[in-house]
């Protein structure tokens, strides 16, 4: 792969140890009533989710995280995207972030698919003249023609979709974090997806990816990480690392 | 690559794990002011949609409240204030903006929980967006206050017209640093929206919106005083219905206590917010 103009020890991500915990309330009372009645049972078991999670991503590589449901994976893909805060060790990433992980996020029904750009780009941190110079290409990326000055609610969700990650994609992140949105829409939708996907790598955009279709993410990374029980297990070459997976999975 | 977007060096590398200034958090907001303008632009259309007369209501509201007041108050409750209707109103309009900005606020993160908990945006945008989406309610429903008030042959002093811009803006942070106390609360403690519910009606009565601080019995004033809804609308009602240049020291004592709030509210709301995506 070519390396563009890029100082070669700059990382776009760097996970230094990070530990992260969830409460699981056994009867969670989250009213008064149950709070002074009940305190005894707002104790809580602890759900050690990452164990001492370290790792570094280049700028412009693309990774993938792979593991078996609650093995950490999207919980750290939520904290470097800053949703949640580690409870221990420091996360340093360099550049604007955005998730292909709740598509369409703001969108009115009401109002149209234009209208809706900005709302749902805004969500992403662009201020109004940054998401004027992208209009056409979303538009134009969305294929949606004359229906986007048509209110949202006439969509198909097939078109809903596609206008949500046409935005997304659009938004020229550095860093783009993917969580399974792959899984959706159609055949053809999907591929349209993983090309534009390679573009937006190609120009230099560093790509982290959670997914269980380990095809995709060998598609598009370079290396990938095996999450087992909070900690990483294996990384490398995606399809050394997912052979290495699979055989454990099966065994 | 070649970036266009001129952005801020110190903003775009971030360190989760270790606080975040003042500074940081500020400069971020303001990064993301759009979001906060597109969400007041889609709640203030987004009411009245569907709605036959629309945008209009947004008029016909207050209008009609008033109505309603000036039938009761001049013939069942006589009040024996003069111009009842207009004492009243003058005051309302602005404690609506104050009480459904703390309700709203209360609920605005809650109502966005699936945005919270999938997507990164500074949480303060939500509280923020409420309080300013009952703020240019408010504004709006002022051009019916200026009409009524002239109707109803008050002669306005422009010096204390003036004055209703830092009034304005004095009551915007008392509503903003309540609605980030709430809204925090709020996602770790449900019930504070039902509570939030009967303090405010209490509040309501223990301001001088349906009466006048005249009457209130000296032994009682100092609640009153510390208060911070009280300066506010009474400098509300000095400027449009007694005409008058407000007092300067209650005006004051206003924006301190609001102040006050507003950065209780903050501190709150900047320790809470970090476990928002796992509360809710």
């Amino acid at each position: 792969m070519e390396v563009r103009n890029c100082d070669e020890n700059e990382y776009s991500i760097e996970v230094e140890d990070v530990y992260k915990h969830y409460r699981i309330y056994k009867d969670k009372g989250s009213q008064l009533k149950e709070k002074l009645l009940f305190w005894s049972r707002n104790k809580y078991t602890e759900n050690n989710v990452l164990k001492g999670i370290s790792l570094k991503v280049k700028k412009g590589e693309a990774v993938g995280f792979v593991g078996h449901n609650g093995c950490g994976k999207s919980t750290l893909l939520k904290l470097l995207s800053r949703i949640s805060y580690p409870d221990k060790g420091i996360i340093t990433t360099r550049g604007r972030i955005s998730g292909l992980i709740e598509l369409g996020a703001g969108f009115h029904p009401d109002m149209t698919g234009r209208e809706n750009i900005y709302t749902n780009a805004s969500i992403y941190g662009l201020c109004k003249k940054e998401i004027d110079r992208r209009l056409d290409r979303i538009i134009e990326f969305s294929g949606l023609g004359e229906f986007i000055d048509a209110p949202v609610r006439t969509y198909s969700s097939g078109m809903y979709m596609r206008l949500g990650f046409s935005v997304a994609i659009n938004v020229d992140a550095d860093i783009l974090l993917i969580d399974e949105i792959l899984a959706v829409g159609d055949g053809e939708f999907q591929a349209k997806c993983l090309n534009a996907l390679k573009e937006i790598k190609s120009r230099g955009t560093t790509i982290v990816i959670v997914s269980h279709s380990l095809n995709q993410i060998e598609e598009i990374c370079e290396r990938s990480y095996w999450i087992q029980n909070g900690e990483i297990c294996m990384e490398g070459e995606p399809r050394e690392v997912h052979k290495a997976y699979l055989e454990a999975t099966v065994h | 690559m070649q970036k266009t977007d001129s952005r801020n060096e110190a903003l775009s590398v971030r360190k989760t794990g270790q606080k975040e200034s003042f500074l940081q958090t500020v400069r971020e907001i303001y990064s993301y002011r759009q979001m906060i303008v597109a969400f007041v632009r889609r709640e203030l259309r987004g009411r009245y949609k569907g709605s036959f007369l629309g945008f209009l209501w947004t008029f016909l509201n207050p209008l009609l409240q008033l109505c309603v007041y000036s039938i009761v108050f001049s013939t069942i409750l006589k009040s024996g204030i003069e111009k009842y209707y207009l004492f009243l109103f003058v005051a309302l309009i602005p404690w609506i903006f104050f009480s459904s900005s703390v309700l709203g606020g209360a609920a605005s993160i809650i109502a966005q929980k699936d945005m919270v908990k999938k997507i990164y945006f500074p949480r303060e945008v939500l509280p923020i967006s409420t309080v300013t989406t009952n703020f240019v309610n408010m504004l709006l429903c002022f051009i019916v206050v200026f009409a009524v008030v002239i109707l109803s042959g008050i002669k306005l002093n422009f010096l204390a017209l003036l004055c209703l811009i830092p009034v304005w803006i004095v009551e915007y942070i008392l509503a903003l640093g309540m609605a980030f106390l709430t809204s925090a609360v709020t996602v770790y403690f449900r019930d504070m929206e039902h509570i939030l519910g009967i303090v405010m009606m209490a509040w309501q009565y223990l301001t001088p919106v349906l009466y006048s601080y005249d009457i209130i019995p000296p032994q009682y004033r100092l609640i009153f005083d510390l208060n911070p809804m009280t300066p506010i609308i009474s400098a509300y009602r000095d400027i449009l219905y007694e005409s008058k240049v407000p007092d300067l020291k209650s005006l004051i004592s206003a924006t301190v206590m609001g102040l006050v709030v507003l950065v209780i509210g903050w501190i709150t709301f900047s320790k809470l917010k970090r476990r928002f995506a796992e509360e809710l």
